[in-house]
């Protein structure tokens, strides 16, 4: 099976090419076109998955260009890690794909939909069996242009569109920092294979500078991707886009991309000291900033936008201070949890029509199996015991301790807190309450099942933590290690995840139960409800406005110096455009000066060059 | 020359020649006697597909040189005389189901022209000896000018053809006066003769050689409308009939391209060395780069404020001219493998957009860039051809375009010495490219359409479409089929 891997992504293709050449045609048969064929990926995937049980490693080339003696290859590489991804991908998008049958409804442009997300799929499925850097860059830029016309979907948006834009745009920093990566690391090993530049690697053929400036070039693409510090500011808009394509691309698959290259390119990382310190630094610093900034919106969609970017700074964090396996497998749960997550608030909005948590004030209880599945989902990135992200978060804890990083770990365990309060908050507010408001229609099969099935790989895939990391070990060697916590980490790890839950009841659930009362009796609650109303505006007093000032700085520096630079550029384009169309004066006269007076410079210019004169 | 050395030649050698020629006087007798136009059409379709035939049994085939280098047969010519054959048969496709109201009215018939013009161009590429160069380049425009003519109740027509022969005699007249310079110094015509003579040269005489080399390259850049000898292309592409335009910017570009490169390389790259041992072709190319980099520039340039379509990919065409002059002047093993493979996609994706180009004009009885409003709704499936197409032009990556661009980029950074300013001047123009190509995207998706009435597609049409679309993508995807076959 192992070798027909390269047909994986070649279904969702067929997807894409049909829908999108089928134009309006296909209508409702548009879905289960797309889920067929992707499904048929799924199998596959599930096929070269019971293959590398005994195949640690696959690769298959071709030569795809050849200039000179440089020869670049298109194949597929398959290993433990992008057997993983893989699976991750195909069986995710499968399930939004079901979903989305139900939740894109009677919409108009439900084939284009499907087309789109056929195609990212496949973009990201090339992605992750890339076997080297120049096919993954273009599947890089594929996946960005699948996710560009996603968030766009709803174009009668202006929103959507300017969040399509700035995602774009954001993420194409990143994408030059990798680029010009890319290019110095060819130059240095002529070569942009995985395997031959981690054999260069180990020959010591690179200087240690290099190495540093290389790693570091590629860490900035992960941060474009995948919505790190500082450019992690679309991601949150990008929740313009259709809630199913949030939960894949935004939550599970494609801002995963950036830590799945860290990752794919671990060794590079591993021979520079510095450029794990910075992408650990990174990693705690967007976890915590991010989860900060969670605490306060008021958008269902945003707070879980928030609360991704936070944990792929955890992915981060831990692979920076050596926890391979562990930041796998957190990005591994974290899928899983996240999706689980976007795919019920998903349903929330489609029954409730509205997504602001303040005005759903609970009525998410009427839909029961979103309650609880929302709730397996919250507990698990909340770290509650036995469910799956208390064991990747805790491989995170113990990758930390053991790499001797205690302000980090501080910060990651603080994080952490942060995260039960701020999902609770979330759960409290959409599913206690009063809810007032029915349910406008009810949530069909096909988006149940897929919660339901998600919600069961939410609770158990935390268990299979050691072996993934001997899965990783056979293919990737000595730095696959799974970390394990000695016991008082895992109290306190649980302490935390268990007192954010409570401080989170006493704040927004009591002070729901509490509401009438206190308006009456000014009972000691007041006090609470009041700290309650202190946080949040402490939040929004600090970390808002100075992310507001940050970014009005940067929008006059974009204004008055960036624009002023580009005004020069196009300025001096527009000009030579003019006055070499007003030299085409339409006279056949100028057209023959023109040829001759340049015959003339040309042939003066030799004559003073030669001396001849 | 007796007889047994006249038959002793290969001539089977040329039966792609001869195929065109025999052609041609069919088509031009039946034109006479019967005049029907369809018929010329399938007539002349057949015989390229014969010459295509006659071609490809002489894959691999041994260099082969007749009638004393006048003809010579060898992978270069091969290859070129692959894509003149084959963007003429497109072109001929696209021509033969629809009707265009101008052409109708004149009795005379373009079809023999157009073969003429195609034997002129395979002569072009098939000769080695100055003078049967000459008559191939002189029958090749001499077939042009008329072709641009053709629609004679057509105002813009007659302006178009008016300046194309102007502009064409001043160049031709450049032309010969550079060659004279050469047989001057070398008392040949013969290439091979020319260089042996030129690799013995007195030294004293170089600044005669240099100026035979920079005369001669200035009179031919005429032929693939590059600075200097630019300002025709706009007007005469805007004035002759569309397929006629796709013609003079692929198939007579890929002819005066391979021209440059055979007097250039072969005559001038084996002298002793002028100062600092290097070859007249080293020594005097430079100005063929800052060509180059105007050629680039003002392409790019003046094509932003261009609305008519014509005009637009007039000063597209120089654009990509001027990128494809940079392997020329970067010389390596790998430049005549860059240009052919970017022809050949300039070919593909050209002829694509100019077949598009060619339907709405038919439909819209306009030129002007609002023909592409809406057309997304009107017709999908052409909207993503025209984007595919555009997407190639551009340079963007999966496309044909890309290889060929990436190639010229790698080519001029590998060669030595490196070509850093031009490279980045390409890179920079390019992407002032995006802004008239992404403009043709803008108006096919995002503006309302122009009208409601579906668009008319002649079957025959849509064969050029796929067949150049389909070239596009699988040379764009798996460039290294092209280039393996370049390389026998």
């Amino acid at each position: 099976m192992i070798s027909f891997a390269w047909l994986i992504p070649l279904f969702p293709l067929i997807s894409f090419m049909v829908l999108i050449l089928s134009g309006k045609k296909l209508k409702n048969a548009s879905g289960y076109l797309a889920i067929l064929l992707t499904g048929i990926s799924f199998l596959l995937t599930i096929g070269v998955l019971l293959d590398l049980r005994t195949i640690t490693e696959f690769e298959v080339i071709w030569p795809w260009l050849t200039v000179g003696e440089i020869e670049f290859q298109a194949g597929a590489l398959i290993n433990p890690l992008n057997g993983l991804m893989l699976f991750v991908v195909s069986f995710v998008s499968l399930l939004i794909h079901i979903y989305s049958l139900g939740y894109m409804g009677e919409d108009d442009r439900k084939s284009s939909y499907f087309a789109y997300l056929s195609l990212f799929t496949f973009a990201m499925l090339g992605l992750v069996m890339s076997p080297n850097l120049l096919q993954f860059y273009m599947f890089w830029e594929l996946v960005g242009l699948g996710s560009f016309l996603l968030i766009g979907f709803y174009l009668y948006k202006e929103s959507a569109k300017k969040a399509a834009r700035k995602a774009f745009i954001m993420t194409r920093i990143g994408d030059a920092g990798l680029l010009i990566g890319l290019i110095l690391l060819f130059w240095q090993t002529k070569t942009l294979s995985f395997l031959e530049i981690f054999q260069a690697i180990e020959q010591q053929k690179l200087a240690p500078g290099m190495i540093t400036l290389i790693a570091i070039l590629l860490f900035i693409g992960a941060v474009g991707k995948s919505g790190q510090f500082p450019l992690h500011t679309w991601l949150p808009d990008a929740m313009e886009g259709p809630t199913p394509v949030s939960a894949l691309i935004h939550a599970a698959t494609m801002v995963a991309a950036g830590v799945y290259l860290v990752a794919a390119t671990y060794p590079l990382f591993l021979a520079s000291e510095w450029a794990l310190i910075i992408v650990s630094v990174i990693g705690a610093f967007t976890a915590i900033f991010a989860a900060t900034i969670g605490l306060v919106q008021d958008d269902l969609k945003r707070v879980l936008a928030y609360s991704t970017v936070s944990q792929l700074g955890y992915m981060m964090l831990a692979l920076g201070a050596g926890g391979y396996v562990a930041g796998v497998f957190h990005l591994t749960t974290h899928a899983f949890f996240k999706a689980l997550l976007f795919l019920a608030a998903g349903s929330v909005i489609f029954a409730l029509k509205n997504q602001h948590i303040k005005q759903i004030a609970g009525s998410g209880k009427h839909l029961a199996v979103t309650k609880w599945t929302f709730l397996i989902g919250t507990l698990a990135i909340s770290g509650f015991p036995l469910l799956s992200g208390s064991f990747s978060k805790e491989a995170i804890f113990a990758a930390l301790l053991e790499d001797g990083q205690y302000g980090l770990l501080a910060v990651a365990l603080f994080t952490a807190f942060l995260t039960s309060v701020y999902m609770f908050r979330l759960y409290f507010l959409v599913f206690h309450g009063k809810g007032e408001d029915k349910p406008e229609r009810t949530v069909p099969l096909c988006m149940n099942g897929p919660m339901v099935i998600l919600a069961v790989f939410a609770v158990i895939a935390g268990f299979f933590g050691s072996q993934l990391a001997d899965w990783l070990a056979g293919g990737q060697g000595s730095f696959a290690v799974l970390h394990h916590s000695p016991t008082w980490l895992i109290f306190l790890a649980t302490l935390v995840s268990l007192g954010g839950i409570v401080l989170a009841y006493y704040i927004y659930l009591r002070k729901q139960i509490n509401q009438e009362e206190w308006k009456e009796t000014f009972s000691s609650t007041y006090t609470i409800l009041y700290n309650k109303y202190f946080i949040d505006e402490f939040y929004e007093n600090t970390i808002l406005y100075s992310t507001r000032a940050i970014s009005y700085l940067i929008f006059y520096i974009e204004k008055y110096v960036v624009e002023t630079a580009m005004a020069f550029v196009s300025g001096t384009i527009k000009a030579i455009g003019t006055r070499g169309s007003r030299l085409q004066t339409g006279q056949v006269q100028t057209y023959g000066t023109v040829a001759l007076l340049g015959l003339a410079a040309i042939v003066l210019f030799f004559v003073v060059k030669g001396g001849y004169m | 020359m007796d007889l047994e050395t006249l038959l002793s030649f290969q001539w089977g050698m040329m039966a792609p020649e001869f195929t065109i020629l025999i052609t041609g006087v069919i088509v031009s007798l039946q034109d006479l006697f019967y005049g029907k136009k369809r018929l010329s059409n399938w007539l002349a379709i057949i015989g390229i597909l014969l010459a295509m035939v006659f071609l490809s049994a002489q894959y691999q085939h041994v260099p082969v040189s007749i009638l004393y280098d006048t003809y010579v047969f060898d992978q270069v010519s091969f290859f070129f005389k692959y894509i003149l054959l084959m963007g003429t048969l497109l072109i001929l496709l696209m021509t033969s189901t629809s009707r265009d109201e101008e052409t109708e009215k004149v009795r005379g018939d373009f079809h023999y022209l157009l073969l003429a013009a195609l034997l002129g161009g395979m002569i072009v590429v098939s000769s080695a000896d100055i003078i049967t160069l000459y008559a191939g380049l002189e029958l090749l425009s001499i077939s042009s000018y008329i072709l641009v003519g053709l629609r004679k109740y057509n105002r813009n027509a007659n302006e178009g053809a008016m300046k194309y022969i102007i502009t064409g005699s001043l160049a031709s007249a450049v032309t010969l006066f550079g060659l004279s310079y050469i047989y001057g110094l070398t008392g040949t015509t013969n290439l091979y003769d020319i260089s042996r003579e030129m690799s013995v040269i007195d030294t004293q005489l170089e600044p005669l050689a240099v100026l035979g080399f920079v005369i001669t390259f200035v009179g031919l850049t005429f032929k693939i409308s590059t600075v200097p000898f630019h300002m025709w292309t706009p007007d005469v592409y805007q004035g002759a009939a569309t397929p006629i335009t796709a013609f003079l910017s692929v198939v007579s570009k890929a002819a005066g391209f391979l021209l440059l490169i055979r007097i250039f390389v072969a005559a001038f790259t084996t002298e002793p060395g002028l100062s600092d041992d290097l070859t007249v072709y080293e020594y005097a190319i430079g100005f063929a780069g800052v060509l180059a980099a105007i050629t680039m520039i003002i392409g790019n340039t003046v094509a932003l404020r261009q609305r008519n379509m014509k005009r637009l990919f007039a000063y597209s065409s120089i654009a990509h001219a001027g990128y494809l002059l940079i392997p020329l002047v970067a010389l390596s093993a790998f430049s005549l493998e860059t240009i052919w493979f970017y022809l050949l996609a300039y070919m593909w994706m050209n002829i694509g957009a100019f077949a598009i180009i060619h339907v709405l004009i038919q439909n819209h009885q306009t030129e002007d860039i609002s023909m592409f409003s809406g057309l997304y709704q009107r017709s999908p499936v052409l909207a993503l051809m025209m984007t595919l197409f555009l997407a190639s032009l551009a340079g963007i990556p999966a496309t044909a375009g890309f290889i060929g661009k990436f190639n010229i980029f790698l080519g001029a950074l590998s060669a030595d010495p490196a070509h850093y300013v031009l490279a980045a001047i390409m890179i920079g123009t390019t992407v002032i490219s995006y802004v008239y190509y992404f403009n043709i995207l803008v108006q096919m998706y995002s503006r309302p359409k122009a009208e409601s009435s579906p668009i008319q597609v002649p079957k025959a049409l849509w064969l050029t479409i796929a067949i150049c679309a389909a070239g596009t993508l699988v040379f764009g995807l798996f460039p290294n089929l092209a280039l393996q076959f370049f390389s026998w």
